[in-house]
């Protein structure tokens, strides 16, 4: 019993380190360019997000922001991606599961929620639920101020 | 001991249940609350052309229960029946919509993308049409529908008077609703002018019971011209696909 919990916390330890390894490279990249650019709203500094912890994306639901909407056709559409109500100020949600999707796909393409300073080239830029996605491939990126973040599919 | 304790309990109820009959057969939907809200939405249908900046204080909820805080602000030029400009920013993105009346555009400037399409009708069919076919959310969508049919009451199946409260210098009336799997607050300015200056909205959806809290500024005589309506490319722009939204 005591030798298969330390098993399993050591395969744990093990896939995190895995993990963290491959997210590291992309996030300092992202750090070193987080200012500069010159875009947006008026002259305010840029908000970096690299810095933050990987719970924060891990989102299961929001507020809401008004009373008087057809509830029914966002939930059936929502639920499906366990998250989230399509509020204009809400724009976390297609990572909503980024720690179970991490652990499976992170060997053939970029990580859900690692932040990158730049996409690659061939990206097809597309306007989906009031964001633009780059879609590159299989992988979609979602900008965050200057950078971008990689997201689950939002359809 | 543990058996004494029961036997009062119950004759607590005993006694209590006439009270407690009373009360839930009396209208947990207050008509003077109701009666409010058409005023509002009355009132509100009633403005040709105002300017709205909102600050809103969102809530998602983490994986295991855990809440965080997130800001936005909009600002909103209005005209009715048919032109709108919404500038929404935060920290993690800035976006721009723009009606005129034939064309909604999004915009988002850090990108230098836009997406258009052609639509004709009213503001309230817009944030309706909007929301169910693109997935867009416009800030305070609830202002164009209150006072229309799409704004449905009978749906209310709480309104109670929460008192009274200050939102900025102005006195407000407070009411509360339950409506689904919302619980909802709003102030409404006293007087000739009956505005909403807060709208609080609780998700009951979430047993941690997500919240958004938005303060309403209103300036009733906008300088705007109508040319803030119009989106006209600006040099860089890109034109993008917009895809409506799709079932999973």
């Amino acid at each position: 019993m005591k030798n298969k919990s330390r098993m399993a916390l050591w395969l744990s330890s093990a896939a995190l380190v895995l993990v963290g390894a491959a997210i590291a490279p992309v996030v300092e990249a992202a750090r070193g360019g987080g200012h500069g650019g010159g875009h947006g709203g008026g002259g305010r500094p840029h908000a970096d997000h690299s810095r933050a912890d990987k719970r924060t994306t891990n989102v299961r639901n929001t507020s809401v922001n008004n009373v008087n909407v057809n509830r029914n056709v966002n939930v059936n559409v929502d639920n499906n991606r366990g998250c989230c109500n399509n509020g204009w100020d809400d724009d976390f949600h297609p990572v909503a599961t980024a720690a179970a999707v991490t652990a499976t796909v992170a060997v053939t393409s970029a990580i859900v929620g690692s932040i990158v300073r730049s996409v690659p080239p061939g990206c097809v830029p597309v306007s989906y639920a009031g964001m633009v996605y780059q879609q590159c491939g299989g992988t979609w990126y979602q900008p965050q101020g200057t950078q971008f973040i990689v997201v689950n599919a939002p359809y | 001991m543990q058996r004494r304790s029961w036997m009062l309990g119950a004759l607590a109820l005993a006694f209590a249940a006439p009270g407690l009959q009373a009360q839930t057969a009396s209208n947990p939907v207050d008509p003077a609350a109701m009666q409010a809200l058409r005023d509002m939405g009355a009132h509100l249908q009633s403005l040709k052309r105002f300017s709205i900046v909102t600050t809103l204080t969102g809530e998602r909820v983490l994986a295991d229960g855990q809440k965080l805080q997130h800001t936005a602000t909009a600002q909103l030029d209005v005209a009715r029946p048919n032109s709108l400009r919404a500038a929404m920013r935060s920290a993690r993105s800035d976006r721009d919509l723009y009606f005129d009346g034939k064309t909604v555009t999004l915009w988002t400037p850090a990108q230098k993308y836009y997406a258009s399409v052609p639509f004709t009708d009213t503001l309230s069919e817009l944030v309706e049409r909007l929301n169910e076919r693109y997935g867009i959310e416009v800030p305070l969508s609830d202002l164009f529908v209150w006072g229309t049919p799409a704004a449905p009451l009978d749906k209310i199946e709480s309104a109670m008077n929460a008192g009274q409260d200050f939102i900025g210098k102005d006195l407000c009336d407070h009411y509360a609703f339950r409506q689904g799997q919302i619980d909802w607050q709003i102030w409404i300015a006293t007087g000739s002018k009956p505005l909403p200056r807060k709208l609080v909205i609780g998700n009951r959806a979430d047993e941690a019971r997500p919240q958004s809290v938005s303060v309403i500024e209103w300036n009733l005589k906008p300088a705007f011209s109508d040319a803030v309506f119009r989106f006209v490319p600006p040099k860089g722009a890109t034109a993008i696909e917009i895809l409506p939204r799709r079932a999973r």
